[in-house]
């Protein structure tokens, strides 16, 4: 059981070897957030803690120049 | 990578949205502002790139829509606050984010972004390609020369026209 869990959550940017999220690209922020547009934590997400602050930020920056919503309707 | 300190102007990206409020050929003069301002202040724009109307995330000001603009520029930190407080007061732009980041490298530009709306665009011709030759495969070869020989008299026909 354990093991199936942890073959899941690997972080997507220390695979692909992406070093800086960049704000731009919202196909990939986009998988980041819920339904309703809220960031989601690493523990579901499997991204690691040095990602995921990075990608907080990321998500923040694209709300504000609006290729992103702040939430959902 | 080098740390920024050494580097003597620092670099910058900005994305800015321009209202809907102007038709396409309005905007350009109004990129070309923008870039006279940076310029204006000692600033060197390096990269550029427009992304054109998109739909806003959500209506900023009334407006659904905006053209989408993107700039890099080296600017000394001291011209940056002129430049954003003239940025701020030109009411063409919506909004805009300036944002410090590293210098591009020789294996980066090609990663351009919008890659959204490449695939949107692609993904209808690659299936018309696939679904047209596995319906003439199954005729006979002899009917795709015939094809190719009314072809090329038609083309042939349209250059004397």
């Amino acid at each position: 059981m354990d093991t199936a869990i942890k073959k899941d959550k690997q972080c997507h940017f220390c695979v692909n070897n992406i070093k800086e999220v960049d704000y731009k690209d919202t196909h990939t922020l986009r998988k980041f957030v819920g339904s309703y547009m809220k960031i989601l934590s690493k523990k579901r997400t499997g991204t690691c803690s040095k990602h995921q602050r990075k990608l907080a930020t990321a998500i923040k920056r694209s709300r504000i120049i609006a290729l992103l919503p702040f939430v959902n309707q | 990578m080098a740390k920024t300190k050494k580097t003597d102007t620092p670099h910058y990206e900005m994305l800015h949205i321009i209202s809907n409020k102007f038709s396409e050929d309005e905007v350009k003069p109004i990129v070309e502002k923008i870039n006279a301002l940076i310029t204006g202040n000692e600033g060197v724009v390096t990269y550029s790139e427009n992304w054109g109307k998109k739909k806003l995330a959500y209506p900023i000001k009334g407006f659904t829509y905006g053209y989408y603009n993107y700039v890099e520029f080296d600017l000394a930190g001291a011209n940056l606050a002129k430049v954003e407080r003239n940025i701020r007061m030109m009411s063409e732009i919506l909004r805009h984010q300036i944002i410090r980041r590293e210098v591009r490298t020789i294996d980066m530009p090609a990663k351009i972004e919008r890659p959204e709306v490449k695939t949107e665009k692609e993904k209808p011709a690659e299936k018309k390609v696939e679904e047209k030759p596995a319906k003439k495969s199954a005729k006979d070869k002899t009917d795709l020369k015939d094809l190719d020989e009314k072809l090329d008299k038609i083309l042939e026909t349209n250059d004397l026209l």
